[in-house]
């Protein structure tokens, strides 16, 4: 009999064994992510789909387990799994960040919104695979300049309004001016004309040369003056719509400055928590976990 | 032949008996008015009021034979008729009718309002009976008022212009509001007692009224200055689904929508409150910067009215 069995039996050789243990890991881990799945268990998902920086962060260990091979295996469903875990994790931010709404553009993907205000702006993504924060860095740079200026008491654009408001005001001088100048202009040709008519003495032609330049100069400066006038108002409307901008940029920036003042007092704050935002989540889960595993 | 209407063909005694007759259709005609006017200023029965106003605002009292040289404007009938309407409704206190002897003609003033504005009714020309209900001093028009077609339509323009520019420093607010109620409470017995189609505008307080705008295209910047301004009196303009809400008092909310209550596509106001007694004129008057807002931005957001009749 145990000939027979020699007939049939291959024997297994090294090579084999290994692709046999190597497919049976990846069963195992497609099994154990699909009962994770199943069990809603997020933990244990981000512990599958990152192993390594779960170690790290948040076991805390210095073991480098190579198993990115293993979650490439899900690469492809990236999408659909950003879009799974994506539920538990907006409800966790929304303690922490309720100032912060999401927009699914499409499945697993997630703009940042800054605040339920009028003409909020779009402040970045959410990176859910990585329980990550992508801030549009101009948007991020404008806020943590306005906290700043915070402290000198100043808004963002406190000074650009300002030049432009000061910039109308000489406007509006040159428009209401207008009386004036036409007045002089008036005065000075009428100058011009007597120095004209002066019988030109040989000796004063000079003088009267040099007199009749400085009055045609007079002449054009005003006449310059007054060309600036004719579109002073179109100039000063445009003002007053850079201002609006201005105005309203403050008003947003004012409005997140105080959303994350009123949540973490300080930006400092906000970036710390933001930075250790994956390990905090990962042990929220955890102390979920056994929550539920007392029950 | 004898022919009645050519007195040639008349004798003497015909051509008497004819004139006689003729007379006597005048004083007839005279007698109805009378009989109108009886009813008019008298009666407590609204249908009645509204059968005589009607009647006598297209009467011809005078006659080939007999004229009277003391009458009313036929538009005058209306200023009778909103009178005793609301006498009927206990608000005659609330307004004064004057009659001007030496060119016999009607005028009203709104107690609430003091001496500020005259009002009496012009006739719209629009060949149906329409009339206008018109300040003498400014000439503007605050309503049009149609009685065979049974509609009243305000006009938020003119109700802009005198409530809330013209009369907004000269008298309280509660007077202001005073008057604008008295003008509801006409446009309210007019559905009430005769189903008229009433547009108050506006005025108008219910939740679901949409105040549209003038515009169609409503540029981002208009709304934005309510923002910064709003911001500024410390009340956030916040981003909704379909334009931008504004929390006025816990109970009270603007919301700027780019669709009617119809969901068709146009720019406009909702204002909504539990008890649905605030319109948008109310909250002009209570709001001081938005009332700067609206003004100031007033081509794009003046409040639509019937144009088939402003």
């Amino acid at each position: 009999m145990p000939n027979n069995n020699e007939d049939t039996t291959q024997e297994v050789t090294p090579g084999q064994a290994q692709l046999d243990s190597s497919i049976t890991q990846k069963i195992n881990y497609l099994q154990t992510l699909q009962s994770a799945l199943h069990d809603h268990d997020d933990r244990q998902i981000y512990e599958l789909i990152d192993k390594t920086r779960y170690e790290r962060e948040v076991k805390k260990s210095r073991s480098t387990t190579k198993t990115q091979e293993l979650a490439d295996l899900v690469a492809d469903d990236h999408e659909q799994l950003s879009h799974y875990l994506s539920e538990k994790l907006i409800d966790y931010l929304g303690q922490t960040y309720p100032f912060f709404y999401y927009d699914e553009v499409k499945d697993g993907e997630f703009d940042i919104y800054f605040g339920n205000w009028w003409d909020r702006r779009k402040f970045g993504k959410l990176d859910v695979l990585n329980v990550a924060f992508k801030f549009d860095e101009t948007e991020y740079n404008k806020l943590k300049r306005a906290f700043e200026l915070d402290a000198l008491n100043q808004r963002y654009n406190t000074e650009n309004i300002a030049d432009i408001t000061a910039n109308s005001a000489e406007l509006q001088k040159l428009i209401e001016g207008q009386d004036e100048r036409d007045h002089e202009k008036e005065k000075l040709r009428q100058q011009l004309k007597e120095v004209s008519q002066k019988s030109t003495l040989p000796w004063d032609s000079g003088k009267v040369k040099e007199e009749r330049q400085g009055i045609v100069d007079q002449l054009s400066k005003l006449a310059d003056d007054d060309e600036e006038a004719i579109n002073a108002n179109k100039k000063i409307k445009e003002n007053d719509e850079k201002i609006l901008s201005l105005s309203k940029e403050d008003t947003i920036l004012t409005y997140e400055k105080q959303s994350i003042q009123q949540k973490f007092e300080d930006f400092s704050h906000f970036e710390s928590h933001n930075q250790s935002l994956y390990t905090d989540y990962l042990t929220n889960l955890i102390g979920k976990g056994q929550v539920k595993a007392d029950d | 032949m004898i022919n009645e209407n050519d007195p040639s063909t008349l004798s003497t005694s015909g051509r008497l008996l004819s004139y006689n007759n003729a007379v006597k259709e005048g004083l007839k005609t005279g007698q109805q008015f009378t009989e109108l006017m009886d009813q008019l200023i008298n009666t407590k029965d609204p249908k009645k009021l509204v059968e005589a106003a009607q009647t006598l605002s297209v009467f011809e009292l005078d006659s080939d034979y007999v004229t009277f040289p003391h009458q009313y404007n036929n538009a005058d009938y209306y200023l009778i008729f909103m009178s005793r309407l609301l006498e009927l409704h206990d608000q005659g206190e609330a307004i004064t009718l004057e009659s001007h002897e030496d060119d016999q003609h009607l005028t009203q003033q709104i107690a609430a309002l003091g001496d500020l504005g005259v009002f009496a009714f012009v006739g719209a020309n629009d060949s149906n009976g329409g009339v206008y209900y018109q300040d003498r001093v400014t000439n503007e028009t605050l309503f049009y008022l149609n009685l065979s077609r049974r509609m009243m339509r305000f006009n938020s323009s003119a109700i802009t212009k005198l409530f809330v520019e013209t009369y907004a420093d000269k008298i309280e607010k509660d007077q202001l509001l005073t008057a604008t109620d008295l003008l509801i409470a006409f446009g309210q017995a007019l559905k009430t007692d005769f189903g008229f189609d009433v547009d108050f505008n506006l005025l108008d307080t219910n939740n679901n009224e949409f105040y549209e705008f003038a515009t169609s295209n409503l540029g981002s910047e208009v709304v934005d200055k309510l923002f910064v301004a709003a911001a500024q009196e410390n009340y956030m303009l916040k981003h909704d689904k379909d334009g931008a809400v504004l929390e006025l008092a816990p109970d009270l909310t603007l919301k700027i929508a780019s669709h009617n209550a119809n969901g068709g596509a146009a720019w406009g106001l909702y204002v909504t409150d539990k008890d649905q007694s605030v319109s948008w004129f109310k909250v002009l008057l209570e709001y001081p910067f938005l009332r700067k807002w609206y003004l100031e931005n007033i081509g794009d957001l003046q409040i639509r009215s019937d144009s088939l009749v402003f």
